[in-house]
């Protein structure tokens, strides 16, 4: 119904530019460095839907959730594990992990921490009757003991070197048993209690959600009193906000915007390389996208340092394969997909290529610059003799053929790195029965499972290291770019963003510049 | 007011009839647009998890019979649950129906009480100055897009100026800048169709008559031209007003106001049938009562009308 897409607004407020009504105008207090703030106002580009952790997995609701609440285990933005509610873990044998919990540890509401809590959230989300939307996140888990109030004991089904790292992610968030139970789902979601450091107070749904610190987080006290998150879902509006002063931090900034932000004596871009990548994944069950030489030519055929440079103003990197750079595993010895259009013609003359139509589907907004990315790649392709068309689609009949498998050919996915491990991420959708399953190959397929399953790191290298040149030939996704996920931030805030999207407010993340 | 009674049981009557074909349309429509299932559960989600998750919401039973449970249960004032919120839609509505008639009332208000005065002078100093520029700014107002004018404002008065917030809901200063989008289309539609309205009266005979009689022209404006031309006048009006409570998705969503306007749209996006069914029928709810005290309001400025 809206036809007013992130593009339109670019358009406008580069003309206005150009009319000379922009940069330079904020003077005075807005250049100050340092604030005596006490409250960290965030704008988003989205609202919340849900504060149950178990409920969503949406990056505008895991932003405040993983601050509402602790995981077991913490990512922390350097991509590194850390300790969370648990200070120490071990594997015993192959499937048993052994966590020490937290001593000291209170909920927002005084009840103490324990590992009841902790083993009553954890088969929460797989619990068929709590019907959680996370289900499949710790699905690898047998039973869990809780022998005392501090200790934690998870037997998996079979060997899972990756729980630690499950733990540390969505459905990992602890919640409180006895106050859950009490109240019930609904008031649980509409007044959630987590042990995080921060507290909730209230929220006006699409206009702001008002936390406050939690005075005696075990991490510190954060170095605010309370943080406001509102959401402002254009991005001209989000970045006028930052520009005026009256948000501290906007997340989702578009890589042509950066310029205005970074250009702003009081304000700064802070990025982080994503963890993931931006793919054009295949449906190669349907001609010529089953021939893997066209595929190669497809892929030989996009020139992605002039994407990186001219749609990202150079905010992103050239992937080598399927692994994202960050990711265990991944090889930095592996050069950046090649851009050889003589080459491309040549493998199509190879694959026997008789012209026929090659579709992108591409999404408006679904991830940024898609529909742009989509055109230029389209473009490259036509030059180096492919057949090749956009369609436009909505993002929910993307859904809907995501679940039907009934693309056409190529759609956008920007598969995220869930755990930091390939097997969160293309084994993940691209295993047999995943969500990008369109390519079968049984080498990758024998090693993508022995990797799931087993806990000698050095074997996984190996079976990555095979398994991505078996990617290289097939191209079950195109990979185009490993793009920075830019925020907007004031000078005066020291933050650093995660890679996976949470949005980590704690003491050893987020600071006030203080005169 | 001789029939008055058999008048309103026929309007009530047609509002009903009204109400049941937009609620059955948005029902069908928002069907046969998609299934709101794979976007509430992660990419990564097996086939298994969607029949579930539909199941429990009732998506899973035959077209006729979840129209069925629906239409009972609106006879009933329910909604059902919003799949997106977890809580009743009618609730979910009712949150974001204060943050509408805040805006929608100002920017009613700040249209009629601008534009009517201007169409009226323009109407009366008519190929003046006042009457080309007034009118050629109403032009701009009806033609210039929401989304343009809203930026315009944002980075002229708010980023520029420093007068106002640049977005979101709070005391006064936050409404100005919304107010002033979405009443401006509203704004220029009332004056253009005020000065005509004017004009047309101005022609009539009995002003020339009352001219003749040596009114003042304060007198024949006010005692025999406004009246005569407020038919019109208060039919577009009346409209503008429902448009204007019905949502401003794209002015909402520019300041991010959270009105009904931006509910909508996000429930369509997110295929949150129970919400969109709600927010749709209480806007034509709301239609449908401006429409009958427009109706109303008739009778009483035209006796002729009155008598039939």
């Amino acid at each position: 119904m809206i036809e007013l897409t992130r593009r339109e607004v670019l358009k406008g407020m580069a003309g206005l530019g150009a009319a000379g009504a922009l940069p330079h105008i904020l003077s005075g207090s807005a250049q100050a460095q340092t604030t005596k703030k006490r409250e960290l106002v965030v704008a988003q580009g989205g609202d919340i839907s849900k504060f149950d952790p178990h409920f969503s997995t949406s990056s505008n609701d895991i932003r405040v959730s993983f601050n509402i609440f602790d995981n077991l285990t913490s990512r922390h933005p350097n991509g590194k594990l850390y300790p969370g509610l648990a200070t120490e873990w071990k594997l015993e044998g192959q499937t048993t992990y052994r966590f020490k919990l937290r001593p000291g540890v209170k909920w927002h509401n005084g009840d103490p921490f324990t590992s009841a809590d902790a083993k009553f959230s954890i088969e929460r989300t797989y619990d068929a009757a709590a019907k959680t939307m996370v289900a499949t996140a710790l699905s690898t888990i047998d039973r869990i003991e809780a022998p005392d109030p501090l200790t934690l004991v998870i037997h998996t089904k079979k060997p899972d070197p990756l729980l630690p790292a499950r733990l540390a992610f969505y459905g990992g968030q602890v919640v409180p048993k006895k106050y859950l139970e009490a109240v019930g789902n609904d008031a649980f979601n509409a007044k959630p209690v987590g042990t995080g450091p921060v507290r909730f107070v209230s929220w006006v749904k699409d206009d702001k959600l008002v936390l406050e610190a939690n005075p005696a987080y075990w991490g510190g006290k954060i170095d605010a009193d309370r943080v406001v998150v509102r959401s402002i879902p254009e991005a001209a509006p989000r970045i006028a906000a930052l520009l005026k002063g009256e948000v501290d931090v906007i997340t989702q900034l578009p890589p042509d915007h950066g310029e205005r932000v970074a250009g702003n004596s009081a304000t700064k871009v802070q990025g982080a390389l994503y963890a993931g990548l931006y793919v054009l994944a295949v449906n190669s069950k349907r001609p010529p996208l089953d021939n893997p030489l066209v595929k190669q030519a497809l892929s030989l055929a996009i020139d992605r340092d002039a994407i990186v440079k001219e749609l990202w103003r150079g905010r992103g990197i050239v992937p080598s394969g399927p692994i994202a750079k960050g990711d265990n595993h991944f090889d930095p010895s592996l050069p950046p997909l090649a851009y050889n259009p003589t080459e491309a013609r040549e493998r199509l003359k190879k694959a026997g290529y008789k012209n026929e139509e090659v579709f992108i589907e591409t999404t408006v907004a679904y991830v940024s610059n898609d529909k742009t990315m989509a055109e230029a790649i389209v473009a490259m392709w036509r030059d180096a003799g492919i057949n090749a068309k956009v369609e436009v689609i909505e993002y929910s009949v993307r859904a809907q053929k995501n679940r039907e498998k009934s693309f056409k050919g190529m759609f956008w996915s920007d598969p995220t790195s869930t755990l930091g491990d390939p097997d969160g991420m293309m084994w993940r959708l691209l295993g047999p029965g995943g969500p990008q399953d369109y390519w079968r190959q049984p080498r990758f397929d024998e090693l993508g499972n022995a990797a799931r399953f087993s806990v000698d790191e050095k074997f996984r290298g190996g079976a990555y290291r095979e398994m991505t040149k078996i990617f290289l030939e097939n191209f079950p996704w195109i990979p185009v770019i490993q793009p920075y996920e830019d925020y907007g931030v004031q000078k005066y805030v020291e933050w650093t963003p995660n890679p996976n999207q949470q949005f980590e407010i704690r003491r050893f993340n987020f600071k006030f510049h203080r005169a | 007011m001789r029939g008055f009674l058999p008048f309103l049981g026929h309007r009530l009557f047609r509002a009903l009839i009204a109400l049941w074909l937009v609620s059955t349309v948005v029902f069908v429509v928002m069907r046969l647009s998609g299934d709101p299932v794979p976007l509430l559960l992660p990419p990564d989600a097996p086939h298994s998890e969607i029949l579930r998750v539909r199941a429990e919401l009732g998506l899973d039973r035959p077209l006729p019979t979840q129209y069925g449970v629906f239409l009972g249960n609106v006879a009933r004032g329910d909604f059902g649950r919003s799949i997106h919120f977890r809580e009743p839609a009618f609730r979910v509505v009712l949150g974001y129906l204060p943050a509408t008639f805040e805006l929608g009332l100002t920017a009613f208000g700040l249209a009629v009480v601008i534009a009517v005065p201007i169409g009226l002078l323009s109407a009366m100093r008519r190929n003046s100055f006042l009457d080309h520029a007034s009118m050629g700014l109403a032009l701009v107002g009806q033609s210039a897009p929401t989304f343009f004018l809203g930026i315009l404002f944002i980075l002229l008065l708010s980023l520029k100026a420093g007068l106002f917030p640049t977005s979101g809901r709070g005391d006064w200063t936050h409404l100005v800048l919304p107010a002033l989008t979405l009443g401006a289309f509203s704004m220029a539609s009332i004056a253009r169709l005020t000065r005509s309205a004017i004009l047309e009266v101005l022609r009539a005979d009995y002003i020339r008559t009352a001219r003749a009689k040596g009114l003042s022209e304060l007198l024949v404006v006010a005692k025999h031209t406004l009246k005569n031309a407020a038919i019109p006048i208060v039919t577009i009006t009346g409209l503008q007003f429902g448009t204007l409570l019905g949502g401003a998705v794209v002015t909402e969503t520019v300041f991010s106001w959270p009105g009904i306007g931006r509910l909508a749209i996000q429930s369509i996006y997110n295929r949150d049938y129970p919400v969109v069914q709600c927010t749709v029928f209480l806007s034509a709810a709301m239609f449908v009562v401006i429409n009958f005290l427009v109706d109303v309001s008739y009778g009483l400025l035209d006796p002729r009308i009155r008598s039939h």
